[in-house]
């Protein structure tokens, strides 16, 4: 399932991400890669933050959509 | 011999910190060439030989942002002495990142830990012996925030450099993507040189720019190699070697991070964010925050109580005070001379036009010390987060909200903050829109026709509109541009929050300073030079000196007021206000002293506080068309001041002049369109 659909609270693991190389590349250097496992800790209407390899980093829902996680 | 130690790390790791730290106040700031990054270098304090270059704050060394092709070109091509990359204990694991891709290109470097007292405080302990010894680079714990380490950071980095060892790349690739890597490197010879070695990994990861940089005759070679790394790593190289790095680092952290067993404790930032970022609380708790920043700076009442100044203000009349003492020394000491009265009429014009420069810089000085203060607390993060939901519905991101917002205060330092835009089309858009923002230097205008034309209706509302007026036009524009001009999709939102701190004051005093002064400079240059100009085309015509009415000023007003007609005020008075607003918005106002009647210059001070009416502009002026005049000021090209800073950020005239057509567009349609419908109702 995408990540924009996990709540606040929710501890999920990353399996795939579809989107384009650049932002892919970008959000890899923040430590989003596969197998990861990332924790929503806050959200609003139009983003979530997430808490990566001990960092808060805000993301807003679109490219939520695009990374596909799993429990 | 002189030493180059270039200052590497993520953004948020305490770089600028320890750079302030290192070099004190002897600082060079200048751009990197062809774009707006700020480059900064400086001498160690404790040693002139060593020269300390700060580079930009980046993730990586992949070539995303503008910021990251520096710092890698920086390393990889100037190949400075020695890098101390700077890593933010508190996050080891993400900043090691950057640190392995540092080592692979083979530079002499030295890792220095910082926040260990933040690591220390949360029970939290990290072996740097150890993990130097895994990493094969000296680690140094260190806490830029209070100097402690910095000692033995500098004098481990010293060695480094004068030593020219290459640090040695981590073994971390599985055995089939390493051999892909070296069969790659082999293509261009020795495979061992850092060079080759680090051309060979980017050439893996699919890096377009030095893709590029291959040979024609080696290209075949070379893409025969790459698909053998991406079948070795599963079929996509990058991917996998980005794997590779992070399970490298995992091994590292485990080995030499011991996390208190305390379990998870919530720290106060934690606690701060479920308030700063709330899904409800979030936006009236900023709304909160930028009412007390702007009262701090701009309020005449201070927390509500009347005729209580506000720092600002406060500031702001004491160095009007003393300029108006200090220019009447200079003009008494000039008449004293004898001077004719054509050089007392330009010295005093000049020393007005700066006199109104140096009384905004006070109020321009306490806005960016306060907004420094929110930005290094790592507020200002959290804020983009927030508005990026409102933005995002006219195609910006949230990030464009900084800038705009400092448009309150003044055009010329917000526009340089919309260098910290990532996206090129929001940084474009976003230096369009800001001066829509009514800065502080437009009030009076609004007071003055407040105060003549609405004095028996609610004046607060009338210029409170005019605020909104241009809020309005922004976001329409922002709109607009994004559909039409554009055709492009809001861009994508990423951003770290990092953790608050409180800001040490020196970082404060210094991050505000290097923007007032830029804006000080600027604006006494440009302004200085166009006051000069204008009191020429004021005070002369082709028959030497002669008054205003028939100066070469008043030429042109005439010659043009035709085009302004439509808009309710084709009056060659009020066509030169506009001009000369183009020195300073503020000007309008002593421009209409001086043509409606001769008022001294108390009668302008009281006109500009909104406390005395100017009744002579009513023979011109009716209530439709000073509002379409209003609107006009406010929307149409910025000082001359903020053009020049336009001009800085774009990097191209070209640019800037669509940016002012556009501006200048929007303030004739706009003004307009009041007066037609004004007329009509009025």
């Amino acid at each position: 399932m995408p990540l924009a659909m996990a709540v606040k609270g929710e501890t999920r693991t990353i399996t795939e991400f579809k989107g384009q190389e650049e932002v892919r590349r970008r959000l890899q250097d923040l430590g989003f890669i596969k197998g990861e496992t990332i924790c929503v800790v806050g959200e609003n209407a139009a983003g979530m933050i997430l808490m990566v390899k001990g960092v808060k980093v805000a993301l807003n829902r679109g490219l939520a959509h695009k990374i596909m996680v799993a429990d | 011999m002189s030493v180059t130690i270039a200052l590497a790390g993520n953004p948020n790791c305490g770089k600028t910190t320890l750079f302030n730290e290192l070099t004190g106040s002897r600082q060079h700031v200048g751009n990197w060439p062809g774009v707006t990054v700020e480059k900064k270098e400086g001498a160690y304090r404790k040693d002139k030989d060593v020269v300390i270059m700060d580079l930009p704050g980046t993730y990586s060394l992949s070539p995303y942002s503008a910021e990251e092709i520096i710092a890698r070109d920086y390393i990889v091509k100037e190949r400075p002495d020695a890098v101390i990359n700077i890593v933010d204990g508190t996050s080891i694991e993400r900043n090691l990142y950057l640190t392995v891709q540092i080592m692979e290109t083979g530079i002499p470097m030295v890792v220095a830990m910082n926040m260990m007292d933040e690591v220390e405080s949360r029970g939290d302990r990290i072996d740097c012996s150890r993990l130097s010894e895994l990493l094969g680079v000296s680690v140094i714990p260190i806490v830029a925030r209070t100097g402690k380490g910095l000692a033995e950071l500098m004098e481990a980095a010293v060695r480094e450099a004068k030593s020219g060892r290459r640090s040695e790349g981590p073994h971390m690739f599985d055995h089939e993507l390493a051999d892909a890597i070296s069969a790659i490197g082999r293509v261009f010879g020795n495979e061992d040189a850092d060079e080759n070695r680090w051309m060979a990994i980017k050439l893996a990861e699919n890096d377009e720019i030095i893709g590029r940089m291959v040979p024609e005759d080696k290209k075949e070679a070379v893409q025969l190699l790459v698909d053998r790394a991406n079948k070795a790593a599963g079929g996509d190289a990058e991917a996998g070697i980005a794997d590779s790095r992070y399970r490298y680092i995992g091994k590292l952290v485990r080995e030499c991070v011991r996390k208190s067993g305390a379990g998870h404790k919530e720290t106060r930032s934690e606690m701060l964010d479920k308030i700063l970022t709330h899904r409800v609380l979030a936006l009236p708790v900023f709304a909160g925050i930028m009412y007390l920043l702007f009262a701090c700076t701009f309020s005449e009442n201070f927390l509500f109580v009347p005729g209580l100044p506000s720092p600002g203000v406060w500031l702001a009349g004491i160095v009007e005070d003393a300029w108006g003492l200090a220019a009447g020394k200079v003009i008494g000491a000039a008449q004293g001379l004898g001077a004719s009265g054509w050089a007392l009429g330009l010295v005093s014009s000049c020393l007005d036009g700066m006199g109104a420069v140096l009384g905004f810089l006070p109020l321009v000085l306490v806005l960016f010390l306060l907004l420094s203060f929110l930005e290094d607390s790592g507020y200002m993060a959290r804020v983009a987060f927030v508005m990026d939901r409102i933005f995002r519905h006219f195609g910006l991101s949230g990030r464009s909200f900084i800038p705009m917002l400092m448009g309150f205060g003044c055009s010329v330092p917000a526009l340089m903050a919309s260098r910290t835009l990532e996206s090129d089309k929001d940084r474009k858009i976003t230096m369009m829109i800001t001066p829509f923002m009514s800065c502080g230097a437009k009030l009076p205008v609004y007071a003055m026709f407040a105060a003549t034309l609405f004095a028996g209706s609610n004046q607060t509302a009338v210029v409170f509109s005019i605020y909104m007026l241009g809020i309005l036009a922004a976001v329409i524009s922002a709109w607009i541009l994004n559909k039409f001009a554009f055709k492009n999709e809001a861009s994508n939102f990423i951003m770290e929050l990092p953790s608050y701190r409180i800001p040490t004051l020196k970082s404060v005093l210094i991050h505000g300073w290097e923007k007032v002064k830029g804006f000080a400079v600027k604006a006494g240059t440009v302004i200085f030079a166009s006051t000069v100009l204008i009191w020429f085309l004021s005070n002369f015509n082709f028959g030497g000196m002669c008054a205003m009415e028939e100066s070469f000023l008043a030429a042109m007003g005439n010659g043009i007021k035709w085009i302004f007609a439509p808009l309710g005020f084709g009056d060659w008075r009020a066509c030169v206000g506009v001009v000369t607003g183009w020195i300073a918005k503020e000007n309008i106002v002593a421009t209409f002293g001086q043509l409606f009647g001769n008022v001294s210059e108390e009668t302008v001070e009281a006109v500009m506080a909104g406390e005395q009416a100017l009744p002579a502009i009513e023979e011109v002026f009716s209530r439709s068309s000073a509002y379409a005049y209003m609107a006009f000021n406010l929307l149409c090209m910025p000082c001359f001041a903020a053009v020049g800073a336009m001009k800085r950020e774009y990097g191209s005239w070209k640019w800037t002049l669509r940016a002012v057509g556009f501006q200048m567009a929007t303030a004739y349609v706009a003004a307009l369109v009041i007066n037609v419908i004004g007329s009509m109702i009025v």
